[in-house]
C-alpha cells in the first residue's frame, strides 16, 4: 500500500473514561491509547466484548468526544462528524423509507441529478444489487441492505471508512461473501478503512494490520501486520500463523490459561475455512 | 405509490393469492356486513319486544334518511360537519405535527410545555363550549375551534412520541453525510417519524369526528351534530336523531378507510407489523 | 405517486372541495352571477329559541318578509339558554328573547342588559304522566320534577305554587333539564313532573301520555316568562332599529290574538321555517285552550316585575340589589294599546 507522508489517523495518548452510576463515579474504559493508520491502508481493531472499540472508533469518528488525548485525521483535530469521513454502524443505518437507489444516493444532495443517477448506478453494481434499485429495505436481506449501507457510505466518495461490525449480524456464508466484496472495493477506490470486529479470522482475511486491545480498560496491546499476499489463502501457513499469533494475544488478554494455542480455540467452534473464497 | 420490482407493491407481501388469500378477502367485506345484519335484526327485535314508540325501528330511521334525503338536508348537513371537521382537523396537523416534532426533539421544550399540554388535554371540547361561544361568536369559527381543540393534543403528543422513539442509528448515519438541521427534520426526523405521526393523525380524526355533535351545539343552523339536536326539538322525531347517528358512525368509518390507505404507502409501510 | 405529493394534493382538493360546497349549500353564497348587494351595515341580529315564548320573533320576520319582501333583522335560532345567553354576552347580537329572572340577574351582575318588551304572557304548564297519582300540587311532595333552567320564571312559579300551600321548594327534587328533552324524561318515567314553555308540554298531552296539573294561568295569571332584551350600546347606538323591532313584535303579538285564523296561519309558517316541527304542536298549544298563551298586553309593567324580583330574591337566585327601572327600558312603548296589528292576511294560496 501506499505510505503516503501524513497519517490518515493519528491518535495520541487517548483516554477515555464515562461517569459511572454514583455520583463522582468514572467507568475507565480507555487509557493511553496511540495508534496511526496510514492513508490507504485497512486496520482492524479486535479485542475482548466491552473493551472499549466502539468507543475508540466513535472518538475517531467524531459521533464521541473523548476525556483527554488528541484525535487527528488528515491533519485536522476532529471535531465532529464529517462528510469525508463515514461511520458504517453495527445496528443497520440505512433509511427504511427510502428505495435502494434513494439510500445510496442519500449523500449525493450537491450533486446534479445526472451525476447522482451515475454514481448510484456505479455503485448499485459494484454491491451486486441491480435489479433491486426501487426495492424498499424491508424488501431485502439483512446482508443485501448492509451492502446498501456500504453502497451508501462509497458513494458519498470519503476518504475514510470507519466500520463497526459491519458483518455482525450476518450468517457465516454471507460474512465470508461480504468481506472478499469489502477488500475487492477497497481495492479499487483506495480508501483509508478502520474496521471493528471481534472476529479474529475476519480480521486476518481482510486487514495488513491487526490492533489488539486488551480487557477494559483497554490499551492497545499488540500491533500485527498481516503480510500476506492477496487474495488470501485460508489455509496457507502464513494465514494460519498469523491467526494464532492473535488468538495468542487475546487469549493472554483473556487469562483462559493452558497452552496459547488451546485457548486460541476455546470451544473448538470455528467452523471449517472453506477455500478461495477471499478473491483478488 | 411508486412501483417497486419485481412486482408493483401490494401483491408482493400481502402473501401469495391462493384459494385461502381469496377466502380471506372475501370474509372481509361479507362478514362485516352478516354482523350488520345482525345487529339490525336484533335492534328491531328489542324495539318490538320492549313495545316502545319512541325509539325508532331501523326501517324508521330509514325513512328519516330518505325524507331528510329527498329534503335536501342530507347532504347540506353533511357537507356542513365534514367543512368544520376538515379545517379544525387540517389547523390540527399544521399546528400539531410541527410542535410535536419540536418538542420531541428539544427536551428542553418537552420540559417546558408538557406539563401544560397533559393539563390542557383531559379538558373534554364540551367545557370549551362557553369559551368558543364567547371568542367565536356564533360561526363557524367556533365549532371549527372546538374540533381543532379536540384533534391537536393526540397529534401533538404522537408527534413528541414519534421523535422520542426514533432509533438513533437513522440519526447518526445521517450526520454521516453533513446535513443542515433542516435537512435533517426534513430528510430524516419527519420520515422517521411518519409511520407513527401518521396512527396518531388517524386517532386524531376519529375524537375529532367524534366531537362534531358536541360542538355542533352551538347555534350552528347546519350539520350532523345540529340534525340530532334539531330533532331533539322537533318533539318526538327520534327516527332523525337515529339517523344523525347513524350518518355520523357511516361517515366515521370512511374516514377511517380513508386515513388507513395511508399506512399503505412505501415510504410509511416499514413502521408498521405486516399486516 | 409519492406519500407527500397524495397527501398534498388530496388535502387541498378535498379541502377546496369541501369549503365550496359548504358556501354554496350552506352559506348561500354566489360564486358566479351577480353579486347580492352587500349590506351597509350589519343586520340588527335577535336571538331565539324554539318555544312559543319566541313566537313573536319569527312571526315578525316572516310577515315582514312577505310585506315588503325584506326583513328588517335577521332571527337566530339557538337550541338551549346557555348558548343563547353566551351568544349574547359575546356581542354577537345586540337584542335576543331571554328568561325574564335571567335578564334580571345578569343585570345585578353588571351586564348593561335592558328589557325592552315581553314576549308573552302565560304560556307555560306543568305536567305529570298520565298513570301517575299525582292530582294536586300537594302530591308533588317528594318528587322530582324537572325546570329548564335555575334563573326560569318556572321555578318561581313552582316556588310560588308551592309556598301558597304551605309548602316549600325543598319538598321537592329539583332538576335541570333542556326542554326539548323533557317529554321522553316525563315519558319514561326519568321524572314524575315537567315544565317549561310550549310547545313541549302540549306535546305530551298530543301523544297520549302528559296530564296537565296546572296551567300558569290558572297559579299565576298573566305569568311571564321570556323578555326581549335589548343591549345598552344598541339602545344608544341603533335606537331606530330597536323601536322597529319593538314596534314589530308588538304588532306580531296583536296580530296573533286577533284571531284564531292568525294562529293557525303563524302554525304552519313558523313550524316549517323556523321551529322545524310538526305544525301540529304548534297549532295544539296556540289553540287548545286559546288562552293557553297570550300575546297582547306585553308592555313590561312595574308590578309584574316587583313580584318576579321578589320571588327570586326570595328563593335566592338573586340578591334584590337591582330595581325595575335598572333592568327595564320602558321608553319604546309609549301606549302599548295604540299599536295596531299587522294587517296581513296570509299567503292565501
Ligand atoms: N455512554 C456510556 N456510558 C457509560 N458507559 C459506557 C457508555 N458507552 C460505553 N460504555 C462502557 O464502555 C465500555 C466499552 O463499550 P464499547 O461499546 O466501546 O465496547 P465494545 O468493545 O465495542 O464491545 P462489543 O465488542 O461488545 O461491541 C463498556 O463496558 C460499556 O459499559
Ligand atoms: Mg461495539
Amino acid at each position: 500500500m501506499t505510505n503516503a507522508k501524513q497519517p490518515a489517523i493519528q491518535v495520541q495518548n487517548l483516554w477515555m473514561s464515562f461517569p459511572g452510576k454514583q455520583a463522582g463515579e468514572q467507568i475507565h474504559v480507555l487509557e493511553r491509547i496511540n495508534l496511526e493508520v496510514k492513508a490507504g491502508e485497512f486496520v482492524c481493531i479486535v479485542g475482548p466484548s466491552g473493551c472499549g472499540k466502539s468507543t475508540l472508533l466513535n472518538i475517531v469518528g467524531g459521533f464521541l468526544p473523548c476525556s483527554q488525548g488528541d484525535v487527528t485525521v488528515e491533519g485536522q483535530p476532529v471535531a465532529g462528524p464529517d462528510p469525508r469521513r463515514v461511520f458504517v454502524f453495527q445496528e443497520n443505518g440505512v433509511f427504511p423509507w427510502l428505495t435502494v437507489q434513494e439510500n445510496i444516493g442519500f449523500g449525493l444532495l450537491k450533486k446534479s441529478v445526472a451525476e447522482r443517477a451515475g454514481i448510484v448506478a456505479h455503485y448499485i453494481e459494484m454491491v451486486g444489487l441491480h435489479g433491486f434499485e426501487r426495492a424498499y429495505p424491508r424488501e431485502l436481506s439483512g446482508g443485501m441492505k448492509q451492502r446498501v449501507e456500504i453502497a451508501r457510505a462509497l458513494a458519498a466518495n470519503p476518504d475514510i471508512i470507519y466500520m463497526d461490525e459491519p458483518f455482525g449480524a450476518l450468517d457465516f456464508i454471507t460474512r465470508l461473501k461480504m468481506r472478499a466484496d469489502l477488500v475487492r472495493i477497497w481495492q479499487s477506490e483506495k480508501k483509508t478503512i478502520l474496521f471493528v470486529t471481534h472476529d479474529i479470522e475476519e480480521a486476518v482475511q481482510v486487514a495488513d494490520r491487526v490492533l489488539v486491545m486488551s480487557k477494559r480498560p483497554a490499551t492497545i496491546q499488540n500491533i500485527i501486520n498481516v503480510d500476506l499476499p492477496r487474495p488470501r489463502d485460508l489455509d496457507s501457513r502464513g494465514y494460519l500463523a498469523t491467526r494464532d499469533e492473535i488468538f495468542a494475544a487475546m487469549g493472554m488478554s483473556l487469562r483462559i490459561g493452558e497452552s496459547e494455542a488451546e485457548a486460541a480455540r476455546p470451544n473448538g467452534a470455528h467452523a471449517p475455512k472453506p477455500q478461495g473464497l477471499i478473491p483478488n | 405509490m411508486s412501483a417497486t420490482p419485481p412486482q408493483p407493491d401490494l401483491a408482493t407481501f400481502t402473501g401469495n393469492r391462493g384459494p385461502r388469500a381469496q377466502n380471506f378477502q372475501w370474509s372481509k367485506i361479507v362478514l362485516p356486513i352478516v354482523v350488520a345484519i345482525l345487529f339490525l335484526l336484533a335492534w328491531d327485535a328489542g324495539v318490538r319486544i320492549t313495545g316502545s314508540d319512541i325509539f325508532p325501528k331501523p326501517i324508521e330511521v330509514m325513512r328519516g334518511i330518505i325524507q331528510l334525503i329527498q329534503r335536501g338536508l342530507l347532504l347540506k348537513y353533511v357537507v356542513a360537519s365534514l367543512y368544520r371537521v376538515t379545517w379544525g382537523f387540517t389547523l390540527a396537523v399544521l399546528v400539531g405535527v410541527p410542535f410535536g416534532l419540536f418538542l420531541g426533539w428539544y427536551g428542553w421544550a418537552f420540559q417546558a410545555f408538557n406539563p401544560m399540554i397533559q393539563m390542557l388535554r383531559p379538558i373534554s371540547p364540551i367545557a370549551w363550549i362557553p369559551v368558543a361561544i364567547l371568542w367565536f361568536k356564533v360561526t363557524d369559527k367556533a365549532p371549527i375551534f372546538l374540533i381543532f381543540l379536540a384533534s391537536v393534543f393526540p397529534i401533538t403528543v404522537s408527534a413528541t412520541a414519534a421523535v422520542q422513539n426514533m432509533q438513533p442509528v437513522y440519526l447518526r448515519a445521517a450526520r454521516n453525510f453533513g446535513l443542515t438541521q433542516f435537512q435533517l427534520f426534513s430528510r430524516v426526523i419527519l420520515p422517521a417519524t411518519l409511520p407513527q405521526i401518521i396512527t396518531g393523525i388517524r386517532i386524531a380524526l376519529g375524537v375529532a369526528w367524534l366531537v362534531v355533535v358536541a360542538a355542533e351545539m352551538i347555534a350552528v343552523n347546519s350539520g350532523l351534530g345540529y340534525l340530532i339536536i334539531d330533532a331533539r326539538n322537533a318533539g318526538k322525531r327520534y327516527d332523525l336523531v337515529v339517523a344523525g347517528m347513524v350518518m355520523i358512525g357511516l361517515i366515521g368509518l370512511v374516514l377511517d378507510l380513508l386515513v388507513r390507505q395511508l399506512e399503505k404507502f412505501d415510504e410509511v409501510r416499514w413502521g408498521y407489523a405486516n399486516r | 405517486m409519492s406519500l407527500k405529493r397524495t397527501l398534498l394534493v388530496v388535502a387541498v382538493l378535498w379541502t377546496a372541495l369541501i369549503t365550496v360546497l359548504h358556501l354554496k349549500l350552506n352559506l348561500h353564497v354566489q360564486f358566479f352571477g351577480p353579486k347580492p348587494k352587500v349590506e351597509a351595515t350589519q343586520k340588527f341580529r335577535v336571538g331565539f329559541i324554539p318555544v312559543t315564548c319566541h313566537l313573536t320573533c319569527p312571526v315578525t320576520d316572516f310577515i315582514n318578509k312577505n310585506m315588503s319582501g325584506e326583513s328588517f333583522f335577521e332571527p337566530i335560532r339557538f337550541n338551549g339558554w346557555p348558548e343563547v345567553k353566551e351568544a349574547y354576552l359575546s356581542g354577537y347580537m345586540p337584542a335576543t328573547f331571554l328568561l325574564a329572572p335571567l335578564a334580571m340577574e345578569l343585570r345585578e351582575q353588571g351586564v348593561p342588559i335592558k328589557i325592552v318588551y315581553l314576549g308573552h304572557r302565560d304560556g307555560t304548564a306543568l305536567m305529570v304522566n298520565k298513570d301517575s297519582q299525582i292530582y294536586r300540587l300537594e302530591d308533588l311532595r317528594g318528587k322530582t320534577v324537572a325546570v329548564p333552567n335555575r334563573f326560569s320564571n318556572q321555578r318561581l312559579l313552582i316556588y310560588k305554587a308551592l309556598k301558597d300551600r304551605g309548602m316549600s321548594i325543598k319538598d321537592i327534587n329539583m332538576v335541570e333539564m333542556p326542554p326539548p328533552d323533557m317529554p321522553v324524561a316525563l315519558r319514561q318515567h326519568a321524572v314524575d313532573a315537567i315544565t317549561s314553555g310550549e310547545p313541549f308540554m302540549g306535546q305530551t298531552e298530543l301523544d297520549g301520555y302528559g296530564r296537565v296539573l296546572y296551567l300558569t294561568k290558572d297559579i299565576w295569571p298573566n305569568f311571564i316568562s321570556c323578555v326581549l332584551v335589548v343591549s345598552e350600546d344598541a339602545i344608544k347606538n341603533r335606537r331606530p332599529e330597536v323601536q322597529r323591532l319593538v314596534d314589530g313584535i308588538a304588532r306580531s303579538g296583536k296580530w296573533l290574538d286577533q284571531n284564531m285564523d292568525h294562529r293557525m296561519e303563524a302554525a304552519e309558517f313558523v313550524a316549517q321555517n323556523y321551529y322545524n316541527q310538526d305544525p301540529r304542536l304548534l297549532r295544539f298549544v296556540l289553540s287548545k285552550p286559546p288562552d293557553r298563551v297570550k300575546y297582547t298586553n306585553l308592555a313590561p309593567l312595574k308590578k309584574d316585575f316587583e313580584e318576579i324580583e321578589a320571588l327570586a330574591v326570595e328563593s335566592g337566585i338573586m340578591q334584590g340589589t337591582v330595581h325595575f327601572e335598572d333592568y327595564v327600558d320602558t321608553s319604546f312603548v309609549k301606549d302599548d294599546t295604540a299599536i295596531q296589528p299587522y294587517a296581513w292576511e296570509g299567503k292565501k294560496p
